[in-house]
């Protein structure tokens, strides 16, 4: 079981590009402040450069080569030169800058979640932010089907280890655990669920990946 | 389908020569380079769009990422990525992004391909580790041709085609276990797997 860090297989599905978004999203966060994962995604990519290079040849034709001049001669030059923005997360744009001043709903006790699934259209898994309050305790749980847990925010404990922001989790129904919020922030994590799960009235309580 | 043909390591030298070329059409927009760097990775990226699916849009998706080349190349830094690696993810991404207009409206994409998946370099603040990424492509190249065909065949897959190990296990008819196991022992021989903490 994954923990910490995204384990290989995972990694070259990214560097394919064969993830769905919100789990390329996890991975990617995971990615922006890991240069050892990061190291492992290069020579991933590398290994689809030398992949691309091994398949048979085909032919492609000057006239393609002709338009693609004409396309990048249409364009304005100084686009082609100027440096680009300064960059805004995926998180920043998904959820704007802070956090904790989401519409959170709270559920039991120390625990607030929030279904962003909408901000992913056509994707089949559900993602949830859950807060867990500083100091708080979750039930013990376990997990139905994969999910795939990001720290954003804070860090949790459970008896495997310390979670950290950036920390990178996979957790499966064979995995029982009792997270607590440690440190002096309220912990947030990003979930991606496999298994279309969808949340609604009274039986929100039960289906809520933290408590189940 | 996958020929292991073995060419000439092309990057031999601190800088293989399509980083060079590549580094020209950045610095001077050098047109000949571009034109090389046209003629022999056109072909590989036509070859992707084909075996992913996209074979209609085959000549759209090699016109998009020599687009996105020629934008991007004054980005480009080869102590970050050799051109080849830089190229399969601009190819890599360009793809995803068609696959995504194709099914929905911007206004349904509040996150942009990019800001998903990252093409190297593109973050100012990594460190430059030139010598471990180029070494680590030439590295790729040259062991590739011990590995079994049974899993250069399944990284064929995942890589070209596009498919989760679960599709390739179902396409070939065994397990999944079987599937990962088999890119385990890949990754392994790669020495991608090196620092895997619990495989």
């Amino acid at each position: 079981m994954t923990r910490h860090h995204p384990d290989s297989l995972s990694l070259m599905e990214y560097s394919a590009g064969n993830l769905s978004e919100p789990h390329a999203l996890c991975i990617r966060l995971h990615l922006d402040k890991c240069s050892h994962c990061r190291s492992r995604v290069d020579t991933l990519d590398s290994l689809g450069a030398v992949m691309m290079e091994h398949q048979p040849k085909v032919s492609v034709s000057e006239s393609m080569f002709d338009s693609i001049l004409s396309k990048i001669d249409s364009e304005p030059t100084d686009e082609t030169v100027a440096a680009p923005a300064p960059r805004v997360g995926a998180l920043q744009k998904l959820l704007g800058e802070d956090l904790n001043s989401l519409p959170w709903k709270r559920q039991l006790g120390d625990v607030s979640v929030l279904d962003i699934t909408d901000r992913f259209p056509g994707q089949k898994e559900q993602v949830v932010l859950q807060k867990l309050a500083a100091g708080g305790k979750a039930p013990a749980h376990t997990h139905r089907g994969e999910e795939t847990t990001i720290v954003l925010q804070g860090a949790f404990a459970d008896q495997k280890g310390v979670f950290n922001q950036w920390d990178f989790v996979v957790l499966n129904d064979e995995d029982e655990h009792k997270p607590v919020a440690v440190g002096c922030e309220d912990c947030i994590t990003l979930s991606v669920l496999s298994a279309p799960v969808k949340l609604t009235g009274t039986f929100t309580r039960m289906l809520n990946p933290f408590i189940r | 389908m996958t020929t292991l043909d073995q060419k000439p390591a092309s990057s031999e030298g601190r800088k293989d020569p399509w980083s060079q070329m590549l580094q020209k059409v950045g610095k001077h927009q050098d047109r000949e380079a571009y034109h090389a760097l046209f003629e022999h990775f056109g072909p590989q990226i036509k070859y992707y769009a084909m075996a992913n699916g996209l074979a209609s849009h085959a000549e759209e998706l090699v016109q998009e990422v020599f687009v996105s080349i020629w934008r991007r190349s004054c980005l480009y830094d080869w102590r970050k990525a050799a051109a080849s690696t830089w190229i399969f993810t601009i190819a890599r991404n360009q793809r995803i992004d068609m696959l995504r207009k194709m099914q929905r409206t911007s206004a349904e994409m509040p996150v942009e391909t990019e800001d998903l998946w990252q093409i190297p370099g593109d973050n100012e603040n990594e460190p430059v580790t030139s010598l471990h990424r180029l070494m680590s492509e030439r590295r790729i190249r040259a062991s590739l041709s011990h590995l079994p065909e049974e899993q250069i065949t399944v990284i064929a897959k995942v890589y070209m085609e596009n498919k989760s190990h679960q599709m390739v296990a179902d396409e070939l008819n065994i397990p999944l276990g079987t599937v990962k196991s088999r890119v385990r022992l890949a990754l392994n021989k790669l020495k991608v797997i090196l620092q895997d903490q619990n495989v």
